[in-house]
């Protein structure tokens, strides 16, 4: 495998936030993101999969640098960042960022043409080319012919449409990394697939390293090289492929996949629904899915969990798997559960 | 209200309908500017079923929903059509049908219907609930303006079961709703929906903005709670998926028509409309080989252009000459009763193989591999 694009190292950031009521409120700290490392390879897409809460979002913002680590590092080709400097252009050059919803993230007053070269024009591109690789860029994302739609307005064009424009905006400056940040949510079921058929597509013939952040796991399926999925700020399982999803091994995983709907496979227990009435509260102490979990055993209450390998490439942050010979991991097609032999 | 009147009704049983729509049709604007939002659609919900309708943004679903209880608001306009409601009148006293003509009725009749026999479960809790009002407040009013005979203490009592009903604790009612999570949030609309143990639950996508896990809970909630009242539902969705698990019958909605109306189980295994086969082909699964799906080429029709032919006729990858100009109607084909409008079905020739299929199968034929010209011969 080829170097990392773009590396994060124990990468952190904590809010503060003020609880209750009064002049003196005590501060509480929200662990948001939580030291989480991983690499974007160029061709691969790295999936980060978890429910809103679950840190995603601040992560890719802190790729992109919009937001500032609390603590960690950023490697970018092999050169780290120094931290507490501001994002240069040097940086957005190569990481680029696509939002969730389309409508909100394109300039509703100007046509496309001026979303597409404004960031060209910042990044120092010759006059004379900026409208050759704006067109570019759009073709780039099959939106052709390019001036059909460089002179249109964002209330003109479908979701679809929008969002593949935004994705081209993120390209025209060339950039070696794209972060995704649910880029296919706010779309029209139909016309998803093509989005993601676009990501993998830009992927696998143009070198990118493309991050691709969902809470569907389907979907994350059927793009992923990597699987990463996260609950309350920390990665709790991550797998090379989507071995994750096939055999989930955390129980959170399992929780998560038995909970998408699924008609094809009928014969699938329902999930095991714990009370949440803690929700939204994770224990300082110990794993953070124990309060939900239906195997947490004593040491989860009180000690964090490492990651920890569960089969070649593919490791689990539960102390389930402490001693892999000692459990017996039933994967899906038995119940999706645990038992310890 | 008491315990007593919460029972399942004996006569949930029995296999006749709820809701009767026939022919209905909504525009938003009038004259040459009006954008036609539903097209002559014909449903109907059975009593104690669940009826899935499931379609894009901007295909109609809400606003079908919205205009048949009257709630559609102007520019919205009912261009046409019928809609009955039949339920158990409790003020005579012998449980007898009474059917009221939702379009016809007055303001007060309207006043007397909705909540207590048909209410509404709007998409963003969070928008729904008033931001300054404790929620134990809203289960309040609702309970005075319906229910006038209850005092104070039958109200908060009556709360409090509800909450109960959803699995929320009872302090909740001192809540505000920004201290709530939206899967509570959601709850708390779900037991105000029943609060007067009405006959029709419409549920306009109650979990879309929910997480995976969080969704789960509530359409497991909402098993229970209608087996255990028997009340009818209409659940509106873009999750096809979902519905095919939640429903006794599913309605595919697109561009404002109902493209196929058909038993949830037949629709999932058997879908007989191009449009229902590219949604079930849209989503990727979540088990058996990965490989690449196509999902549906283009992007839905803007209405406010004047359309020709069946409104899919652009985006179908089995498009004859017929279907751009001549509009497909919603007719019953052989089997079950099932309805699509599709002029594939006119003839058997016109069959393609993905739409012919008998056998539950979950390997789905690619569309585009077929060619137009084949079909068509």
């Amino acid at each position: 495998m080829s170097d990392a694009q773009l590396e994060a190292r124990h990468l952190s950031r904590h809010f503060v936030v003020r609880t209750g009521h009064g002049l003196v409120r005590p501060k509480k700290v929200v662990r948001a993101v939580d030291d989480v490392s991983l690499s974007l390879h160029a061709r691969r897409v790295t999936a980060v999969v978890g429910e809103s809460g679950s840190g995603k979002s601040v992560l890719a913002r802190m790729l992109a640098r919009i937001v500032t680590p609390t603590s960690g590092e950023l490697v970018l080709d092999g050169v780290t960042i120094p931290p507490n400097t501001p994002r240069s252009l040097a940086y957005t050059s190569e990481v680029q960022l696509v939002l969730q919803d389309p409508f909100a993230s394109i300039n509703p007053v100007h046509a496309i043409r001026h979303s597409l070269e404004r960031p060209l024009a910042i990044h120092g591109t010759p006059k004379a080319e900026i409208e050759e690789r704006a067109s570019a860029a759009l073709a780039r994302v099959s939106l052709e012919p390019p001036e059909r739609y460089l002179s249109r307005y964002p209330h003109e064009l479908s979701g679809g449409q929008l969002q593949r424009v935004s994705i081209a905006r993120a390209l025209c400056v060339n950039p070696k990394v794209l972060l995704a940040d649910e880029p296919i949510s706010m779309l029209d079921v139909s016309v998803r697939l093509g989005v993601l058929n676009l990501l993998r597509g830009l992927c696998d013939n143009e070198q990118l390293a493309i991050l691709y952040i969902t809470h569907d796991i389907a979907s994350a399926r059927y793009i992923a090289d990597e699987t990463i999925v996260m609950y309350a700020g920390q990665v709790v399982e991550r797998s090379e492929g989507t071995a994750l999803i096939d055999a989930p091994s955390h129980p959170y995983t399992q929780l998560l996949i038995s909970s998408v709907p699924d008609p094809s496979d009928p014969l699938r227990q329902a999930p095991e629904i714990e009370d949440r009435t803690g929700q939204g509260q994770f224990p300082t102490e110990g794993c953070r899915f124990a309060p939900r979990c239906p195997h947490a055993m004593e040491v989860c209450r009180t000690t964090a969990p490492p990651l920890i390998e569960v089969a070649s490439g593919h490791e689990s942050r539960c102390w389930l798997y402490e001693d892999v010979a000692k459990v017996a991991i039933t994967t899906r097609g038995q119940g999706g559960t645990i038992s310890t032999t | 209200m008491t315990k007593e009147a919460m029972t399942p009704d004996e006569t949930t049983t029995e296999n006749d309908t709820v809701l009767e729509i026939e022919d209905f049709s909504v525009d938003y604007g009038w004259g040459d500017s009006a954008v036609r939002a539903v097209n002559n659609v014909t449903l109907s919900v059975r009593r104690s079923r669940v009826l899935g309708v499931a379609g894009e943004s901007g295909s109609g679903k809400s606003t079908l929903v919205y205009a048949v209880t009257r709630l559609l608001r102007s520019p919205g306009v009912i261009a046409g059509g019928r809609a009955r409601l039949t339920f158990d009148d409790p003020s005579s006293g012998d449980a007898k049908r009474r059917t009221v003509d939702l379009l016809a009725a007055s303001a007060s009749e309207l006043r007397s219907i909705r909540w207590s026999q048909v209410s509404i479960v709007l998409q963003s809790a969070l928008n729904a609930l008033n931001p300054v009002l404790r929620i134990g407040h809203e289960f309040d009013e609702v309970l005075k303006t319906h229910r006038r005979e209850m005092t104070k203490a039958q109200r908060r009592a009556r709360a409090a079961e509800l909450l109960e009903l959803v699995g929320l604790n009872e302090d909740r009612l001192a809540r505000f709703p920004h201290e709530l999570s939206g899967g509570q949030r959601q709850r708390i609309m779900i037991a105000l929906a029943l609060a007067l143990d009405p006959q029709l639950v419409i549920m306009d996508e109650p979990t879309t903005a929910l997480d995976v896990v969080t969704q789960r809970e509530i359409v497991n909630e909402l098993a229970q709670l209608r087996a255990r009242f028997g009340f009818s539902m209409i659940f509106i969705t873009h999750d096809l998926s979902l519905l095919v698990e939640l429903a006794d019958d599913i309605a595919v909605m697109y561009a404002g028509n109902v493209v196929e109306w058909a038993p949830a189980s037949d629709l999932y295994n058997t879908p007989r409309h191009p449009y229902t086969l590219g949604l079930l082909n849209s989503s990727p699964p979540l088990s058996g080989e990965r490989r690449e799906l196509v999902g549906i080429a283009g992007s839905p029709p803007d209405l406010s252009q004047p359309l020709s032919g069946c409104s899919f006729h652009a985006r179908c990858p089995f498009a004859m000459e017929r279907c751009a100009s001549e509009v497909p109607v919603l007719r019953e084909l052989d089997e079950s009763g099932r309805k699509v409008a599709c002029w594939l079905h006119e003839t058997p020739a016109t069959v393609p193989g993905a739409l012919r299929r008998r056998v539950p199968a979950v390997a789905v034929e690619d569309p585009s591999s077929e060619s137009t010209k084949e079909v068509a011969s």
